[in-house]
């Protein structure tokens, strides 16, 4: 085992020097970590690399360089692993034509789990009332959890859910992330791939952010804010008397630069809120209108190609 | 089992269900039909003479070739477009036994259909002459060459989303032109096979066969030997690259 935070102390998962490409185009590049029991949150931009690495670990990929090893087994040559390994695809894999019940009874036969499983299954995902219903009928949040319930059905140790929560509604979110956080402590290793920052913080306890097929940031959720806590934000400001407020905003501490453009001002911090909280007090003072203050840039892409550039 | 049957299960819905089960339903029913317009005011030997060419042909050239190539290259190619395939290659199977899962659901729907429109075919001969032997040959001969088909056809649909149009140009292409016009090309056709299974089972046929047969032998044993060996293969190939290749 290797040390650091990209790694967990009981490892089932192992990712070593691995790298994928696809011709040209390299999708994960020479990325080293590990996954044990509890749940780990795979975070980073839509195209970061995240479902490829996901899809190597299941075996579904071939990695183009490095090794991955799940529960001491190559899932390519050993498909035993897969009746203690379920995915959760982010594509709609689901066959349309089925009722839900009929969906995770397919996978419990071929798993060779027993059907009483099923109901089971699918009471845990909340899904009861429509699980005779055809799943080609269903909202994407219902999919979603039609396919959540496929794979819980074989009470894998190993569960990879990669952007489970896309479709679902609040309520569902909270259920979901209820569910996976419950088999995360029954000591099961639970992955979870997301682009959005609040939802790995809801449910995760080691955060793990990929971007452009690099690990950006590695640890708890409490290092990944701590790490992202000097992060430049850019902000469009809407007020009257434009230059004089750049001129009184450029004396704040909070504030790296001012820049009027078309009348607007574009101003740089470090504190976001801060700065929030200042910009009101000077336009007041002023006597200027204030009329907008929004975020420029507050996309997670940005937040993480700042993490992997600060590296 | 239990897997491969689930996956025979499921399978065999997805290949015949909505509108296909119709159309292939409808198409099922031509050499029929054809058979029974044809065979009308004919002596006995004039109906089984009949019998042996027009609906003969129309289920071997046409009906059985369509509609295998339907299934059989729906079989995988519709789970790798959907994306359901990776539902089926995370599991604790072998590979070859999905494939070989697919395949059977292919060959089973297939020659219900087929084995179905060459039987019914057969059964005018029946209603027109009281001889009801040519049914079990005829569906049996169908069911032979189904499964050649499906197995080709199930590796290309994995391979390509054109499998469909490369099966139509190897069919009426490849087997209804180039076959016919060079004879010592007949051992490289599918439908020959299921043809000479026949002719092994009903000898006389041979009259109005034996020049579509060409250089392939007529018998039974033989044909099915042939089959299973592409069968086999097929799921062999194809098990290897489920197992070998990248699912995007």
């Amino acid at each position: 085992m290797t040390a650091g935070p990209a790694f967990a102390p009981s490892a089932t998962i192992e990712v070593t020097d691995v790298s994928k490409w696809f011709g040209q185009k390299v999708a994960v590049s020479d990325l080293s970590c590990s996954f044990g029991p509890g749940l780990t949150g795979l975070l980073g931009p839509n195209g970061a690399g995240k479902t490829t690495l996901l899809r190597m670990v299941c075996g579904l990929l071939r990695p183009s360089d490095g090794s991955i090893t799940v529960l001491g087994a190559e899932p390519r040559r050993d498909p035993s692993v897969y009746r203690r390994l379920a995915l959760v695809p982010e594509e709609d894999a689901v066959y349309g034509i089925l009722t839900a019940r009929q969906f995770v009874a397919f996978s419990a036969d071929l798993t060779g789990v027993p059907r009483h499983r099923v109901a089971e299954a699918i009471e845990v995902v909340d899904l009861s009332s429509a699980a005779d219903r055809p799943i080609s009928g269903f909202s994407k949040g219902m999919r979603q959890r039609a396919k959540v319930a496929a794979a819980l059905v074989t009470d894998p140790e190993v569960l990879i859910l990669d952007e489970p929560l896309n479709g679902t509604d609040p309520v569902q979110r909270a259920h979901l992330i209820g569910v996976f956080r419950r088999l995360a402590g029954e000591g099961k290793t639970v992955i979870v791939s997301s682009h959005v920052l609040r939802e790995v913080e809801r449910m995760a306890d080691r955060v793990l952010a990929v971007v452009d097929g690099r690990l950006a940031a590695a640890g708890d959720v409490a290092a990944i804010r701590r790490a992202m806590a000097d992060i430049p934000y850019r902000v469009r400001i809407d007020v009257g008397s434009t230059r004089r407020i750049a001129s009184t905003l450029l004396n704040e501490d909070v504030v790296g630069s001012v820049r009027v453009v078309g009348g607007r001002l574009h101003v740089e911090t470090t504190d976001l809120a801060t700065l929030g909280t200042i910009v009101p007090r000077i336009a007041r003072e002023a006597d200027a209108r204030l009329t907008s203050f929004e975020p420029e840039d507050e996309s997670l892409e940005s937040v993480f190609r700042y993490l992997v550039h600060r590296r | 089992m239990k897997a491969f049957l689930a996956i025979t299960r499921v399978t065999l819905r997805q290949l015949l269900g909505g509108k296909r089960l119709l159309a292939f339903g409808l198409l099922a029913l031509v050499p029929a039909v054809v058979m029974f317009l044809a065979s009308r005011d004919l002596t006995e030997t004039a109906v089984v003479e009949r019998f042996h060419e027009a609906p003969v042909a129309i289920v071997f050239l046409i009906v059985l070739p369509v509609v295998a190539l339907i299934l059989g290259a729906s079989a995988l190619g519709d789970e790798r477009r959907d994306g359901t395939l990776s539902f089926l290659i995370l599991r604790p199977l072998p590979r070859s036994s999905i494939a070989a899962a697919k395949l059977f659901a292919a060959w089973a729907g297939t020659t219900a259909i087929v084995g179905m429109s060459a039987a019914l075919a057969a059964a005018v001969v029946g209603i027109r002459i009281g001889d009801w032997s040519y049914i079990a040959p005829a569906a049996f001969a169908a069911a032979v060459s189904a499964l050649a088909y499906n197995a080709v056809f199930l590796l290309l649909g994995y391979f390509t989303s054109r499998a469909v149009l490369l099966g139509l140009v190897y069919v009426f292409i490849w087997e209804n032109g180039v076959t016919f016009a060079a004879a010592s090309l007949a051992n490289v056709s599918l439908f020959r096979i299921g043809l000479s299974a026949y002719a092994g089972l009903v000898p006389e046929s041979l009259v109005q066969l034996d020049e579509v047969l060409g250089s392939v032998a007529p018998g039974a044993g033989g044909a099915v030997a042939k089959v299973l060996v592409v069968a086999v293969l097929a799921v062999l190939a194809a098990g290897s690259l489920l197992r070998r290749r990248d699912l995007l």
